[in-house]
């Protein structure tokens, strides 16, 4: 049971796209560990050097908008994202995201509230991400999608269930 | 007095009592009488009696004539309707011209199209019954192709159904896929019929960890015996499974690109997924959808010269922006939608995608079923929405207002009609890609490039979307037509769209292109910039030197 996420913010604005999040010419890349040396490198070049391990993301619209290329999930993660907080989500790379056990939570009014760098918590239990002065709640997930997230993603949740079956 | 006179005679009376108490209708009165009860033997029942022959009289009396039956019934009109949807052939067969058919069929009120004409109805072995059917109950094409997918007469937006897809493709991604697919332990995939794996995205490899992806999916393809692996040879994945036929009306696909929604075109629903939920469709066979909500989309009129399908697709893109269709499924209908090519359709569902549709489609129709007769002798059972399906928005565009549009960087909903943007400088033009790489696209570039050259400062790359275009383009000269104007040809494939190879842009460059997207980055450097547009503007754009209207080389 994934209870609270602690960690760092970075703010985006909106449609930051998975061309940005992992540039196309990296795609050939397998191992995980070398597409977070990428992780969003058609923002700022240096920033995988810059993320500390259980940094969080938060975002504007949008987020993850193009590219259905599942390392745009899998380099956040890798590079040491534990969640990403946006206002909302584009559809594969909410997908990808969960398939691969990256956290995601939905906000609308927290990036107007907080500042890069600031520390924030977030707590599964009573579904709130606390500030320093203020909380946010935010909508649960799905109970079949918090599922594959708790599993540790897709490959961990089926191959559960494919023990199971036999 | 005997009494037999005296029967007779209170008879008269009685009669003329009672006709006294009828007089004489008014004309008006008569003629609306006749709307009604056409003849005279009915209208004299209906006022309670009174003989035929006194209402003819009145009728003379007042000068309206004998109703005339009409010489077609409405059973006869609405069966020669549905067998030829013409006026002008429906009429030849009443021996009538095209406007008096047209006539009759106002009179009876049949204005809409059949959706099948008769005989093709046989010959799908689409009976009368079915496509009545479609007219009871509220679900959208989306929700019913899902509901059969797990045997069900519905199912409910925001569910979340586990369904088993006809067809799974993925390109070079598939290298990823196989590595996920052997983490889960299974050893062979669970159909290898349904599988197909296009190499289209960086072909011929472009480096050493691309030649062995690439090498990898060869070798896994035999040990599985995957028949459907087109290698670098064949074109762009999404092209290859509409040019073969590959998937069919009513069908549900999934790929590992988001521009699966392309497949739209003929009817099917199809979407883009992660290369890890691929490898848990190759090992299980399943995946989980959320039933999306519907937006319909009717488009009307005509396009003017000069104007396509992308321009309308862009327009519709920047009025919703890039997250309008977010996690829904578009269904595109109206007369401007009926009227375009299979090609058309393609560009329309390809590019829907960027407003964040999960599915796009236009509905099966005459024009997807003679391209589908072209292409495969499968049977196949088409999918329509209800009559009263309900969408969560509807949007009306009239495609007559339309001009030329151009999406500039860096977000596919920064549209610009070509009116406020001309004149821009251009070091790049790319004509090409799912989106507009086929044979409609090469011929307008090759008319508008016939006896003109590119501009001296303008690399213009041409890429046929398949093999197939390529030889068809070959056969009917365009490729000459390119050579001598300029451009360079690429082998089918993505070429430089993600910006793998084959036209990277360097710092500061400027591209216009017939592609999909146009983030920072996608076809090279972070400093350089992509302008998206129809192929009729990017060849304008790469004649002139700047971004250029179309329609003054038309």
């Amino acid at each position: 049971m994934i209870d609270k996420i602690k960690g760092r913010v970075w703010k985006f604005g909106d449609n930051v796209d998975t061309d940005v999040i992992y540039p196309g010419k990296y795609l050939p890349i397998i191992d995980a560990e070398e597409m977070a040396k990428h992780a969003l490198e058609g923002m700022d070049k240096d920033f995988p050097k810059r993320i500390k391990k259980g940094d969080i993301i938060v975002a504007g619209r949008n987020f993850g908008c193009g590219s259905s290329r599942e390392q745009a999930a899998t380099c956040l993660k890798f590079a040491g994202i534990s969640c990403v907080i946006a206002k909302s989500f584009s559809r594969i790379f909410f997908r990808n995201a969960i398939n691969q056990g990256l956290a995601l939570v939905q906000s609308s009014d927290l990036l107007e509230n907080v500042k890069e760098g600031d520390e924030i918590t977030i707590d599964f239990s009573s579904n709130q991400i606390v500030t320093k002065n203020k909380s946010f709640p935010f909508p649960a997930l799905d109970a079949f999608v918090m599922g594959i997230l708790e599993d540790g993603g897709l490959i961990e949740h089926t191959k559960k269930i494919l023990r199971k079956s036999k | 007095m005997d009494s037999r006179s005296l029967v007779i005679r209170s008879i008269m009376l009685l009669l003329r009592q009672k006709n006294k108490k009828m007089k004489t209708p008014k004309k008006k009165e008569l003629l609306r009488l006749q709307r009604q009860y056409k003849t005279d033997k009915r209208i004299g029942e209906a006022l309670g009696g009174i003989p035929e022959h006194l209402v003819a009289y009145w009728r003379r009396k007042k000068g309206v004539g004998e109703y005339a039956f009409p010489k077609y019934s409405r059973e006869k009109i609405v069966d020669l309707w549905e067998r030829y949807a013409d006026d002008t052939k429906a009429g030849k067969e009443l021996g009538v011209s095209r406007a008096a058919f047209y006539k009759w069929r106002r009179k009876y009120n049949i204005r809409e199209k059949p959706k099948f004409l008769k005989l093709e109805q046989l010959e799908l072995g689409l009976p009368l019954a079915l496509l009545k059917r479609r007219s009871i109950g509220l679900q959208t094409i989306a929700q019913k192709i899902l509901a059969r997918k797990v045997g069900r007469s519905e199912v409910k937006v925001g569910e979340i159904v586990n369904v088993e897809p006809n067809l799974a493709m993925s390109h070079d991604n598939a290298g990823l896929v196989i590595k996920q697919f052997k983490s889960l332990g299974v050893d062979k995939v669970w159909n290898a019929d349904r599988i197909v794996i296009p190499l289209d995205h960086r072909a011929p490899a472009e480096s050493e960890k691309t030649a062995d992806a690439h090498h990898s999916i060869r070798v896994f393809v035999k040990e599985q015996g995957i028949e459907k692996f087109y290698d670098i040879r064949e074109g762009v994945c999404h092209q290859i499974i509409i040019e073969k036929g590959l998937v069919l009306p009513g069908e549900l696909a999934v790929g590992t690109d988001s521009h699966t929604t392309s497949y739209g075109c003929i009817g099917a629903l199809s979407t883009g997924i992660g290369a890890t939920e691929m490898a848990v469709v190759w090992a299980t066979g399943k995946i989980w959808l959320r039933v999306p909500e519907s937006i319909k989309m009717t488009l009307e009129g005509e396009l003017q010269t000069g104007v396509y399908a992308k321009d309308v697709i862009l327009y519709i893109i920047g009025k919703l922006t890039v997250e309008g269709a977010n996690y829904k499924a578009v269904e595109f209908y109206g007369a401007g939608v009926e009227d375009m090519s299979i090609s058309e359709r393609f560009t329309l569902c390809n590019l829907s995608m960027e407003m964040g549709a999960k599915f796009a489609v236009v509905p099966f129709d005459r024009v997807a079923k003679r391209y589908l007769n072209s292409v495969t002798q499968k049977s196949f059972q088409p999918v329509f929405a209800d009559k009263d399906a309900i969408y969560e928005n509807e949007y009306r565009f009239d495609l007559y207002r339309i001009e030329p549009q151009v999406a500039c960087p860096h977000n596919v909903d920064n549209v610009s009609p070509i009116s406020k943007i001309k004149g821009i400088k251009v070091d790049q033009v790319v004509l090409g890609s799912c989106t507009n790489g086929r044979l409609d696209d090469l011929e307008i570039a090759a008319k508008i490039l016939k006896k003109r050259k590119v501009h001296p400062d303008v690399r213009m790359l041409v890429i046929p979307a398949s093999k197939d275009i390529y030889l068809k383009a070959m056969a009917r000269g365009l490729l000459k037509t390119f050579i001598d104007a300029g451009c360079v040809i690429l082998n089918p494939g993505c070429g430089p769209c993600l910006g793998a190879h084959q036209g990277i842009l360097g710092k500061g460059e400027r591209c216009i292109a017939t592609t999909n997207r146009n983030f920072k980055g996608r076809m090279g450097s972070v400093e350089s910039e992509v302008y998206l547009s129809s192929p009729a503007t990017a060849t304008a754009s790469a004649i002139r030197g700047e971004i250029a209207d179309p329609r003054e080389f038309l």
